[in-house]
């Protein structure tokens, strides 16, 4: 049985499919009829979905502060391929098939085949619970395309979650060097700050996919807010959690209770974590809700060589150096330091569980 | 404490003002018997490392303990002839340029000194490491079982989840000679590293140093001659007035083990790129996918908590009574 559970579940989930995939795509997107109805910030989401990225999503579709303007779609948790695929199901669940899907890079700055998490999410990336394909299409531009005709059709005005590997935006600075001053802010998924990574111990997995386009990024000069595993290794969705999730009324709780029993066993078997690490969703409140961090700036560079290839390293300002170091002259970035825990939790949950 | 009972000790180090303090204390300490000084670049080059070395012998009225001199160059033969003249003074011991010692050091290397130390001596000499690894390393390449004949080797190295002292990523130490610190890091010996993250934690304050001043002790007179270059460097680079004891805190790891706490893991150290010398330490809580570089290798403990009050006082309360 596909979805694991009693029928019940079965046909609300084919019904939801039904009602949200009869809308059609408007592959031609940036209707300005749509952008009109939008008054929230403009948001595009860099993703590679992935279970908890199709919870950030899908939350960020329920946020009416958030207008989001498009998907762009990078390896990471599954190939991009996938993702795309993933990025199109999942606006089509949101009941917002219209949202255009641009796919990004097939492989890092470097070259070579990117890793691919899929004993983390499943082969598919969604938990390998036998969902339908989309029945939109991406659009034709390329995600870095995309990003810069965004970022200079509405300058100032635009956000990028981004929740995967940075080789697209890494791309688009590469593209336009105008793109770094016109982005509004751009908060990122990665890195691992004072902490173990989670690929190995000196690197978490989004930096480690592409390390020469973090430390490309990271050193911009664009407003960068980065959300390490440092911070979002500490919110976590418990079995209770997850078992209250499953018994609310929230849109997607069904959909995404499904989607999550693949990643939770896998934290049970590597991090000994009987529920879910939050990584997307706890970015995503670092967007929307910055007022549950604290942050710390300082200039962070990224190891592109040995062991620690994909280190993340901050230079907290504390000494002053007698001679110049691979950190100075870089503009500062926001890296997240604290997190209210239980008050983000809440955010989340609420979120998930809204009907 | 009986002699039998005191932990024979050999000092690889680059004094270095700290390293001054380090081996007095040491030479004061009833717990530990000093058998040797073992020199090496890092503060200030090999050369001037030696000359110290012997030269505090002599203020210790102990030129009966034989140095021996060490690499001049890091494992990839890297020439160090640079001294941190901004930290410890351009003669390494605050600018105060004293007569050159009138004893020498002994005809062995200080590589070979250490093989035969633990040879002689299996499995009770520690070894105290306040520079860079480049002398334990070469000791572990002539004899291969130096590493089990060791008894420990207590380490004043690395940066452990804290912002380097040499540039964000990197701890000087280890920076000096990055692929000696891996080799001894991964060797399988029994090995204590302290990094800064702890030594940070042991400040002595300009008050501290008034209470040097003003007792009788004799390396208390000495030292309070030659620290005003080391606090106006921390002033300058930290804005502290204060010193970091690096060296001194690492002694006290020998001498009272009790007063750290430490937990058991992988370290590996970044021999290149821009975080060259960076020591990432895996505490094996987490399951990773597939094989890391840190897999499979001997686990070394790394000190995680100090209780800082009592390493100061015990420091203070053994140069004063010196």
């Amino acid at each position: 049985m596909p979805f694991g559970e009693g029928e019940n579940i079965r046909d609300r989930e084919s019904k939801v499919m039904e009602a949200i995939t009869s809308e059609p795509r408007d592959g031609s997107l940036s209707s300005s009829g749509n952008d009109a109805c939008h008054r929230g910030e403009k948001v595009i989401i860099d993703t590679d979905p992935g279970i908890d990225d199709s919870m950030a999503i899908l939350m960020a579709f329920q946020t009416p502060e958030i207008d989001v303007i498009g998907l762009t779609t990078i390896f990471g948790n599954v190939s991009t391929v996938d993702a795309t695929r993933n990025a199109l199901l999942l606006c089509e669940v949101a009941g917002h098939p219209d949202v255009p899907v641009a796919e990004g890079a097939y492989e890092p700055l470097k070259g070579g085949e990117p890793r691919v998490a899929d004993f983390v999410h499943g082969p598919d990336g969604l938990g390998d619970i036998s969902l339908p394909p989309p029945l939109g299409k991406k659009v034709e531009r390329s995600a870095s395309e995309f990003l810069i005709e965004k970022v200079n059709q509405y300058p100032g005005k635009v956000s990028i979650l981004a929740l995967g590997p940075l080789t697209n935006l890494a791309l688009a600075i590469k593209k336009d060097t105008s793109f770094a001053s016109k982005v509004k802010k751009i908060v990122v998924l990665g890195g691992a700050f004072f902490a173990a990574g989670n690929v190995n111990p000196a690197c978490e997995a989004n930096i480690y996919g592409d390390p020469e386009a973090a430390d490309l990024l990271f050193t911009c000069g664009a407003d960068i807010t980065v959300v390490g595993i440092n911070i979002t290794t500490q919110v976590i969705l418990t079995d209770a959690d997850l078992f209250e999730l499953r018994c609310s009324e929230g849109k997607y709780s069904q959909l995404l209770s499904d989607m999550c029993k693949f990643y939770r066993d896998w934290h049970v078997k590597s991090d000994g974590v009987h529920g879910i690490f939050l990584h997307d969703p706890v970015s995503f409140a670092a967007l929307v809700r910055p007022d549950l961090f604290t942050f710390k700036k300082g200039v962070v560079r990224v190891e592109t060589e040995g062991i620690c290839v994909g280190h993340t390293l901050m230079d907290q300002g504390l000494k002053k150096w007698n001679s110049p170091t691979p950190w100075s002259d870089y503009a500062p970035i926001s890296v997240a330091w604290t997190v209210d825990v239980p008050k983000i939790l809440a955010f989340v949950k609420d979120q998930l569980m809204k009907p | 404490m009986g002699e039998s009972k005191r932990k024979k000790i050999i000092i690889d180090t680059d004094p270095g003002i700290d390293d001054a303090m380090a081996i007095l204390l040491a030479l004061s300490s009833p717990e530990i018997e000093v058998i040797g000084l073992t020199t090496i670049f890092g503060n200030v080059y090999t050369n001037l490392a030696t000359k110290n070395a012997l030269h505090l012998l002599e203020i210790a009225e102990r030129t009966d303990i034989p140095v021996a001199e060490g690499a001049h160059s890091t494992l990839k033969k890297v020439l160090k002839v640079r001294i941190a003249h901004f930290v410890h003074g351009s003669d390494g011991l605050g600018n105060q340029y004293f007569p050159p010692p009138q004893v020498k050091a002994i005809d062995q290397s200080a590589a070979e000194f250490l093989v035969e130390k633990v040879n002689r001596y299996p499995g009770k000499i520690t070894v105290v490491a306040l520079g860079p690894l480049t002398n334990i390393a070469m000791a572990m390449e002539l004899d291969h079982k130096f590493s089990q004949k060791v008894g420990q080797i207590v380490i004043l190295g690395g940066a452990f989840a804290v912002n380097g002292n040499v540039n964000p990523a990197a701890e000087a130490n280890v920076f000096g000679d990055p692929d000696a610190s891996d080799i001894v890091f991964t060797s399988g010996a029994d090995i204590l590293t302290v990094g800064i993250n702890i030594t940070h934690q042991i400040i002595m304050t300009v008050a501290d140093r008034e209470k040097l001043a003003k007792c009788k002790g004799i390396f208390a007179q000495y030292l309070c001659k030659i620290l005003d270059c080391y606090f106006s460097y921390h002033m300058d680079a930290y804005a502290i007035q204060g010193i970091y004891l690096h060296d001194p805190t690492t002694i006290m790891a020998v001498v009272n083990p009790s007063l750290f706490t430490y937990t058991e893991g992988i370290v590996r150290v970044q021999t290149c790129g821009i975080t060259k010398g960076l020591t990432i330490f895996d505490n094996t809580v987490k399951r990773f996918e597939g094989i890391t570089d840190w897999s499979n290798k001997p686990k070394i403990k790394v000190a995680v908590t100090v209780d800082a009050p009592a390493i100061l006082q015990l420091i203070m309360d053994r140069l004063m009574n010196s």
